[in-house]
């Protein structure tokens, strides 16, 4: 019986690859991109196609599982991190089944689940998009489910895996090690709980462990350790990345702030910098009136804590991502929050309700609560979609809905790519992937490039007419031309340092393409 | 020598009541317990915690008596001692020696045996002319004069019964040809091309490493989701009803742990099982006087048998169980090392599991730990260690049904199928592991339960070398003799225990040793960034070696914490940090071992105990 319902999940998941497989084929026909796709696609080329020593490209890449994610699609190239976000999210929902499976036979939740993936806007933004968030919603949810199982089974085994989990989540988005400050107080809570008192009110056992000298030593080592046991795993991880950064980029924070490395770096100036929309007053996204906007946007979540709120660890671990975000929102400030970090909410409270399935299970009022819930869910994450400040999440919607009015950004890389594809055979483009990664993405020989990870990269900076034969280089009104030497100013110190003559065979907005003439 | 035996002499047992030694109701019970067992009086007594030998001998001075000193150097008459049968004879705490005067000369523990005087008769037809001797002399004068051929039969039975299992032969012709050939072609390969096959051994070592830490992280993981299991409850114990309650052997291999003797008898003292129904044998080797003499002083009541080992080589601890085992009389067996300090219901505790499991299960394997973690460095160290092995790592095992390397001590065995098995290989430095391995090629299984013996963590640091080297020694002896025929190997194994057999008992001395050579390297390139390295090593070599050195490192780290949890040793959570610098004994270690499995292999490196300054009560158990 278990062996059939699991064989129906995974056809039903199979199902749900293919549903959001053509989504995103479609979506992305009808001229959808991001800049974290095509990162992704134009690293990827790289290390199939490329020439050169691409040992930073395949170690260094972050968000690196992400990245490594596409990786075995990409006998497509452009199509490999949508085939990699239909089947990790397919992959999402079988996972969340199976352990709905285990834990009830009620199939309500199965179909709100199904529900759920079939229709939300968010999740299929996640499946469809080709971003890397399905794989920090995957961990995020089997984290946090292994904090959950922990405080019933009690066993080092949940907390380890919860730990292993961890590093993952950190390695799909850095910004997840943050979480860490936030357990804080509820290790000191699982800690007292744990402690062999007959007191039974959290508050007082708080108070007598307190104040017995040899109780607080116990407590705090416990504390400590669990702490550690949590936490060692993930920033050890990330000390040994460092190391790895340091040792082969000679930058312990090479994945993190260098271009060549990460999309986040240029992403923040391209699209999710908040002081272009400033004026924009519509639920703003400031501070503390975020966690008011999370709650409108899943308010399933405030379920989740009803239903946790006699128990304080579960309830202040529903609280922690709240106070997750809230601490991303002050740090980087600047930036206005992605989509994920919404959409954990959604599987957070998922979660409370298969800890809670069988209160719920008996419980018409609840059912039908959940289901309003979720259909509302539906409504808002269009909602949050179709208003989102973020470019790559509101051209998502534009381009199904097909009112972008064929303004799409990425019509630029693409004109440009194809100006590339159709150059004289042998020829040889000087170009920086810090910025033009998405016009690398569409080129279809990339051995025609030569790029950063090349050893000859420098030298024909330094002396172009002796490497290449065309030099592309970002124009003045390229947002990201700092990031490159290769700018409007490289022209005029290549011409009277080298004696060289550059002629503009192809300009965009932002591009200029040279042809070297020794 | 003079006769010691009176005219109409009265009885020991009497001489005991008067002095208020024993009470009559003690007298009942001995002769109850003889009765059923066949065991003399005075053995009983002895041995049994009714009398100290110290009071025995005052007592029976003051009735008159006169024990005969130097009995070693006895004149002894073959034909009178080829008569006997030491397991009878052992039980008396009698000898005949020689005729003289027409009487057959016999030392005596109790003067007034006549089961024993009327046997002497019933063999030789004369009178005996009994002379008192202590108990321990002629234990020693027995096993030394009668044990030769059990001592044989401990030494060679295995490899004449099954030679293929027997590490007598350390590198067969075909291992030691392979090897040869390996270390050539590394050679060749080297002078053909020195960068590209240190690439490709760099590769192989460090994604070894790994591989091997994943393998044992995996296990850990595995082991911890049954940690709060019990295989037996104490409800369980409760109801366990004494007098159904089969005969237990301990064995306690001792060689000169004089110091320890009195600690033993105090732990043995609070096992939890019916007195009559333990059978356990201190097995001291024939040059231990020491212990000998510790046991002799002792001014308590002793509850063990001495057997006396005679010596032959290789001086083992394997080889003095073997011959305990001759004469062990329990359904069941264990063995626990000097220092040891069991649970108190462990042994009711394996009964009960035992009467739970398949019959295919001949053993049960108990956690060990240590009572004095908190010394020093070494000790806190040893303890995570031991932590993360028995309560994660073999339950791992368990769970995955591969093949058990058994602890040193505290394995309990269904005694004839030990027997089956042909007992330990006297040649191979950690039999247990290897008797693990055999058990499961012979489809037999071994499990775990939840009981702990405490024993006492080498808190000395060559002392600690000693002790690893001799392990990580076996452990290669014990991977050797199984992988003379990996073909066979692998048809009794089956895939997953050949593997599991691969990965636990072959890649932890192959990652000990290897370890010193990637952290070389590592700090070569890293800290003293020496150009050599980048010249040897294209960027991804290093990239992938320092990857693997890391993340192993990291996860051997992580495992030690993992081990604090079960038994709360939380403070010892930062300890675990010094993994690696602990890794690099453990490869100074197995370097010796490696060399020793090289020029002595069946050299049994000594473990001294009794070090520890701590009081060897377990303060805290989970």
């Amino acid at each position: 019986m278990e062996n059939r319902r699991l064989l129906y999940l995974i056809l039903i998941s199979v199902l749900l690859a293919v549903y959001y497989l053509l989504l995103g084929i479609n979506i992305q026909h009808a001229g959808y991109y991001n800049h974290e796709a095509l990162f992704y696609i134009e690293k990827a080329h790289i290390i199939f196609d490329g020439n050169g020593s691409r040992l930073k490209i395949i170690g260094l890449t972050a968000p690196i599982l992400p990245f490594y994610g596409i990786l075995p699609f990409s006998f497509n190239n452009l199509l490999a991190p949508v085939i990699a976000s239909a089947i990790g999210t397919a992959i999402l929902f079988l996972i969340i089944a199976i352990i709905i499976i285990k834990t009830t036979n009620d199939k309500y939740f199965l179909l709100i689940l199904l529900i759920l993936f079939t229709f939300h806007p968010g999740i299929i933004f996640t499946a469809c998009s080709g971003k890397g968030i399905y794989f920090s919603l995957i961990f995020f949810f089997l984290f946090f489910y292994n904090i959950f199982r922990f405080y019933q089974s009690n066993t080092t085994f949940h907390i380890s895996i919860a730990s292993i989990l961890l590093v993952a989540l950190i390695f799909c988005d850095y910004r997840f090690v943050w979480i860490t400050l936030f357990f804080i107080p509820l290790i000191v809570s699982i800690a007292i709980q744990s402690l062999n008192l007959s007191e039974k009110q959290s508050i007082f056992r708080m108070f007598l462990s307190f104040n017995n000298p040899s109780l607080r030593r116990k407590l705090a080592n416990k504390t400590f350790a669990i702490y550690v046991i949590i936490f060692i795993l993930p920033l050890i991880s990330i000390i040994c990345y460092k190391i790895l950064n340091q040792t082969h980029a000679n930058d312990f924070n090479y994945f993190n702030d260098n271009p060549y490395a990460t999309w986040n770096v240029l992403i923040d100036k391209l699209e999710i910098r908040a002081l272009p929309v400033v004026n924009n007053y519509s639920i703003p996204e400031v501070s503390f009136l975020t966690s008011i906007r999370i709650i409108v946007y899943c308010p399933l979540i405030l379920l989740g804590i009803f239903l946790f709120r006699s128990n304080v660890q579960y309830f202040l671990t529903v609280t922690i991502p709240f106070a997750l975000v809230e601490f991303i929102k002050i740090k980087y400030g600047n930036s206005f929050l992605n989509q994920q970090y919404y959409l954990i909410f959604i599987f957070m409270s998922f979660l409370a309700i298969i800890f809670n399935s069988r209160i719920i299970s008996n419980n018409i009022v609840y059912k039908a609560l959940i289901l309003v819930l979720i259909i509302f869910q539906i409504y808002m994450g269009y909602n949050y979609l179709n208003n989102s400040f973020i470019e790559s999440e509101k051209s998502f919607i534009s381009t199904i809905k097909k009112t972008n009015n064929g303004d799409n950004a990425y019509d630029e890389y693409i004109d440009l790519a194809s100006v590339i594809n159709h150059l004289p055979t042998n020829s040889e483009i000087l170009v920086d992937d810090a910025n033009a990664y998405p016009i690398v993405a569409f080129v279809k020989d990339i051995q025609m490039l030569t790029l950063p990870y090349q050893d000859a990269f420098l030298s024909a900076i330094e002396n172009p007419s002796k490497y290449v034969d065309y030099v592309l280089v970002t124009s003045l009104t390229n947002n990201v031309s700092g990031y490159t030497q290769l700018n409007y100013k490289y022209k005029n110190i290549i011409e009277t340092r080298n004696n060289t003559k550059m002629t503009r065979v192809y300009e965009s907005y932002n591009w200029i393409l040279y042809k070297i003439i020794p | 020598m003079v006769s010691t035996i009176m005219n109409d002499p009265i009885p020991v047992h009497e001489i005991l009541i008067n002095d208020q030694l024993i009470t009559l109701y003690d007298l009942e019970k001995i002769r109850n317990f003889s009765k059923r067992s066949g065991i003399s009086f005075i053995k009983i007594a002895l041995t049994y915690g009714y009398i100290s030998r110290k009071n025995y001998e005052s007592s029976l001075i003051k009735a008159g008596y006169l024990f005969a000193e130097n009995v070693r150097i006895e004149a002894i008459d073959s034909t009178i001692i080829n008569k006997l049968d030491l397991k009878f004879t052992s039980n008396f705490f009698a000898l005949p020696l020689r005729i003289e005067n027409n009487k057959v000369v016999t030392l005596m523990a109790d003067p007034t045996d006549y089961e024993f005087i009327n046997y002497i008769y019933d063999i030789y037809g004369l009178d005996a002319d009994v002379r008192l001797a202590s108990d321990l002399d002629i234990t020693w004068m027995s096993h030394k004069l009668l044990g030769g051929p059990f001592v044989k039969a401990s030494v060679f039975n295995l490899m004449k019964s099954d030679p293929a299992n027997s590490a007598l032969v350390t590198f067969s012709p075909t291992q030691l040809s392979l090897m040869f050939i390996t270390i050539a072609a590394i050679i060749i390969f080297l002078f053909l091309s020195f960068v590209y096959t240190s690439i490709v051994l760099n590769v192989i070592i460090s994604s070894f490493f790994l591989i091997s830490i994943l393998f044992k992280l995996f296990l850990a993981l595995l082991g911890s989701r049954f940690e709060l299991h019990e295989a037996v409850t104490r409800e369980e114990v409760r109801n366990i009803v004494d007098e159904d309650l089969p005969i237990y052997t301990i064995h306690l291999p001792v060689y000169k742990e004089d110091k320890l003797i009195k600690k033993l008898i105090w732990n043995l003292q609070s096992l939890d099982y019916p007195r009559e129904k333990l059978d356990i044998k201190l097995l001291i080797e024939e040059d231990d006087d020491k212990t000998l003499n510790a046991v002799k002083d002792l001014n308590f009541p002793a509850i063990f048998d001495v057997i006396v080992v005679p010596f032959h080589m290789p001086k083992t601890k394997p080889k003095a169980c073997n011959y305990g085992l001759h004469f062990s009389r329990g359904k069941y067996l264990t063995i626990y090392d000097a220092e040891d300090i069991p649970d108190t219901d462990q042994l009711k505790k394996v009964i009960a599991h035992f009467a739970k499991l398949p019959s295919n299960y001949i053993c049960i394997q108990c956690s060990l730990n240590y009572f004095n973690r908190n010394e020093n460095f070494l000790t806190r160290m040893f303890t995570l260690e031991y932590s993360y092995w028995f309560d994660y790592l073999l339950p791992g095992l368990d769970t995955l049904d591969l093949p058990i390397p058994l602890g040193g001590t505290s394995n309990h065995f269904k005694l004839d199928k030990l027997v089956e098995l042909g007992g330990w290989d006297p040649f191979n430095v950690t039999e247990d592991a290897d008797l693990g391995v055999r058990a499961y090629a012979k489809g037999y299984k071994v499990s775990i339960v939840n009981s702990t013996t405490y024993e006492e963590a080498n808190n000395e640091t060559f002392n600690w070398i000693r002790q690893r080297s001799r392990w990580i020694k076996g452990y290669m002896q014990t991977y050797l003799v199984h992988m003379r025929d990996p073909v066979r190997l692998y048809k009794k194994l089956g895939l997953k225990g050949f593997l599991g057999f691969n990965f636990f008992i072959g890649a932890t001395p192959l990652t000990f040793l290897i370890y010193p050579l990637l952290l070389a390297l590592f700090i070569c390139f890293v800290i003293f960034d020496f150009a050599f390295i980048r010249t040897l090593f294209p960027n991804w070599v290093l990239f992938m070696s320092i990857f693997n050195l890391l993340i192993g490192n990291v996860l051997m780290i992580y495992i030690n914490m993992v081990a604090v949890f079960k038994r709360r040793y939380y403070e010892l959570i930062l300890f675990s940090l010094a993994n690696p610098v602990y890794w690099l004994l453990h490869s100074i270690s197995a370097y010796k071992g490696l060399f020793q499995l090289i020029v002595k292999p069946f050299y049994w490196e000594k473990t001294n105990h009794g070090l520890s300054k701590i009081n060897n009560t377990v303060d805290e158990k989970p």
